[in-house]
């Protein structure tokens, strides 16, 4: 039964390397072949490199100073850390939001069964985020450390603690958020306060580790001995890594009873949260008078009505809003020592900082992808748009709207907190802020095109086309990319041209580009969204 | 009001609509009867514009579905088999949302939902997610929204299903007062009975090819609707 169930799963995770929708059969073994070959460049090639290339800066210097056990504790908090991010805002939906619960609750399939293999897809996503980070990490260690059978057996066990770690994470999350939303009236809004609160005391928690890894490293060689004592956990977590075989034994067996026990809490809970209608009152209809509205904004308050509705939507296309307005608000409390820190450390490149400070409010912006999969999220509704009298374009500039209007005005609000700490020229005060919102464009008609180009309307979970669409993956990841290069370009010989001189380039080369998507989505998306 | 010139739709290989030519006239409503994969939904849904066909031409009042589909769109009205509806809307805000798009006066559309959404009993239930509606409840509001804009031509994929025995004699007494007014409708059907008694004329579809059409008593003579379809399904 689990089989059946994990393969059905399986197939919808991964149904677009099996089954060419656009010419509506399936894909050859070489074509399969080809998917994954791609994906796996992509995973390991562009995301891994940046971990490998972090690897190789920590590896051999903390394994030649005798603390090989540190570089697997830091590697493995950032492998958690992105684990985390990557899977704990689906875990809700994935769980226990999907369309087919009525259809396989009416089956005689053991809740175990059903749990398993959803639990799989959130597992998976645990799994590729975490292994982004821990995969080249112990890879690393085993080519310029040592490639021994206990370290070989060590670096793969963190692997599958860690990947176990998150989910769990996850799962606590899920099961916490289902609890108290079946209870709410408001559900998406709940769903989203209660899984910000979580985030926001997990990221307190591991930021606080950070400061106190940070101390061990500083003081690493002073204290020996000493540290290992004081954090003797985290040192023993480490030598996992580097092939302790007692560490290896109690850390998988506390990661299977930390699973057993999550397992037993939501396989016991889960027909409860599933099949309850809640306690809510019914609404009875009062008429009201209600404005006649225009045809684009019935069609933009369609697509916020649809944001708005569910939680897995905010979380995991919209973080960027709440994060552009903490950015802002920490810079109008902190922001005079953050400017004062970053003009020590960067002041000696000449208009590095402003260029620095646009490379962040990019990265923020690139949090918001509420574009990339709103087409996939029509579903079953697509005849609904098709069969009104308005045009394609018309149907995806509402969608393109929406993601705009939720984040030029918090990503303005970010900037203006951010300018007056620039000891800059005006000019690059205002070059900041229209690469900033020229990227924004450019972000959510590169989201528009990829998620017109690879719509997929078979899903029984949104979460399918949320958050684990290769449309979604690729917006957020172009947005660091983005950024990245924005900044590390400028870094590593930009600067000559001069800030200014600077900005104009990438703000042209943003435009050009975001026009190409414009024409692009004009004369092509139209299309493929109508057929 | 509606011509259909040798439509043909291809799905690879199988020809799901073959040469397929129909003239709906103002004031009829037109049955389209045939067994489960016969082609009728595809033919309806290209007629909806919501589907790319091969060969041929849908004209709505003389202009082609392809060439300006926002024109034809404007005309008429769609309602699927299935009524998959947007569930995070509330039944209110669904028709107030295809009012809007199809530019519905304030007034005109109040009064077009109190009367409908009474007629239907819906409208204690308007208020509530569409999420929270029955399988006929959806059905409702569908032909509520298809109708709020009075269209002139209504599409209808197999509409009595999941509608009550009220619900679908009001649905009926709804399409025969838009035919009257001058409308037409063109709906697919496996109720035998209620096409025999609703419709002006039929058309009889197998495997794609249209095998039988044209009034009532033209299809069927002497003999019950049932006894010709079961007797055109044998051959």
């Amino acid at each position: 039964m689990v089989g059946i169930l994990v393969k059905k799963q399986l197939a919808e995770i991964f149904k677009a390397y099996f089954y060419n929708t656009k010419k509506n059969k399936s894909r050859s073994k070489a074509g399969i072949a080809v998917m994954f070959a791609l994906f796996a460049i992509l995973m390991v090639g562009v995301l891994g490199g940046m971990f490998t290339y972090l690897s190789f800066s920590l590896c051999r210097p903390l394994a030649q100073a005798g603390v090989g056990w540190l570089y697997f504790v830091i590697m493995s908090l950032l492998s958690i850390l992105l684990g985390v991010f990557g899977s704990v805002f689906n875990t809700y939906s994935g769980l226990y939001l999907a369309k087919d619960n009525d259809l396989l609750l009416s089956m005689p399939i053991p809740v175990r069964a059903i749990l398993i293999s959803r639990l799989l897809g959130v597992y998976l996503m645990g799994l590729m985020y975490s292994g982004i980070v821990l995969l080249p990490a112990v890879i690393v260690y085993w080519i310029f450390v040592e490639a021994s059978l206990p370290a070989i057996a060590g670096g793969l066990t963190l692997i599958l603690c860690i990947s176990i770690l998150v989910l769990v994470l996850s799962c606590i999350l899920g099961w916490v958020v289902a609890k108290i939303s079946v209870r709410m009236k408001n559900r998406s809004f709940t769903t989203v306060a209660v899984s910000l609160v979580f985030i926001g005391l997990y990221y307190f928690f591991y930021f606080k580790a950070q400061t106190l890894l940070q101390t061990l490293i500083s003081n690493a060689a002073v204290y020996g001995e000493e540290i290992r004592g004081a954090a003797y956990g985290l040192y023993l977590f480490g030598r996992i890594g580097e092939g302790y075989w007692m560490g290896m034994l109690i850390l998988i067996l506390v990661m299977l009873a930390a699973f057993a026990a999550t397992f037993l809490v939501l396989s016991r809970t889960f027909i409860d949260i599933v099949t309850d209608t809640g306690k809510t009152e019914r609404k009875i209809y009062k008429e009201k008078t209600v404005k006649q509205r225009s045809v684009s904004s019935a069609l933009l308050g369609k697509e916020f009505a649809r944001f708005t509705s569910s939680a897995g939507y905010m979380l995991n296309c919209g973080l960027g809003i709440l994060i552009l307005m903490a950015g802002g608000v920490m810079l109008l409390w902190k922001g005079g020592m953050v400017s004062e820190v970053l003009y020590q450390v960067f002041g000696e490149t000449r208009g590095a900082i402003p260029v620095l400070a646009c490379a962040a409010l990019c990265m923020m912006a690139s949090m918001n992808d509420m574009a990339a999969p709103s087409v996939s999220l029509e579903g079953k509704n697509l005849w609904i748009v098709n069969t009104l009298p308005v045009t394609p374009w018309q149907i995806l500039k509402a969608k393109l709207s929406m993601q705009l209007y939720l984040t030029v005005p918090p990503l303005l609000f970010c900037s203006i907190c951010l300018i007056p700490l620039l000891q800059e020229k005006p000019a690059i005060k205002v070059l900041v802020v229209v690469l900033a919102l020229a990227f924004s464009v450019f972000s959510a008609l590169f989201g528009m095109s990829l998620g017109t180009k690879r719509a997929n309307f078979s899903w029984t979970s949104e979460m399918t086309p949320v958050k684990q669409s290769l449309a979604v993956f690729l917006t957020m990841m172009s947005g660091w990319i983005y950024a990245l290069a924005l900044g590390g370009i400028y870094m590593f010989g930009g600067f000559q041209l001069g800030a200014v001189t600077y900005f104009l380039i990438f703000l042209a080369a943003t435009l050009l580009v975001s026009l190409i998507l414009y024409l692009w989505l004009k004369k092509r998306g139209v299309k493929l969204l109508v057929s | 009001m509606l011509q259909i010139r040798n439509l043909t739709k291809r799905f690879g290989e199988k020809v799901a609509v073959n040469d397929l030519s129909l003239h709906i006239l103002p004031g009829e409503i037109y049955g389209f009867i045939g067994h489960n994969g016969a082609g009728k939904t595809t033919t309806l849904r290209s007629i909806a514009g919501i589907q790319q066909f091969d060969n041929g031409e849908i004209l709505i009042n003389g202009t082609s579905i392809r060439k300006d589909p926002l024109t034809c769109k404007k005309e008429m009205a769609y309602i699927p088999d299935n009524p998959d509806l947007y569930e995070f809307m509330s039944g209110i805000k669904y028709l107030n949302f295809i009012a809007d798009i199809y530019n519905v006066d304030a007034k005109d559309r109040a009064d077009r939902i109190r009367d409908y959404a009474d007629r239907f009993e819906l409208t204690k239930d308007l208020a509530e997610p569409v999420s929270a509606y029955s399988h006929g409840m959806k059905q409702k509001l569908a032909i509520i929204s298809a109708w709020i804009h009075q269209p002139r031509l209504i599409l209808m994929d197999e509409p009595f299903v999941g509608l009550d025995p009220k619900a679908s004699h009001l649905l009926k007494e709804m399409m025969r007062e838009l035919c009257d007014n001058g409308g037409a409708i063109f709906f697919s059907t496996h109720v035998l009975e209620v096409a025999e008694k609703l419709c002006d004329k039929v058309a009889i579809i197998k495997q794609g090819n249209l095998i039988r059409f044209g009034t009532m008593e033209e299809v069927k003579g002497d003999d019950s609707l049932e006894e010709v379809f079961l007797e055109l399904e044998a051959e």
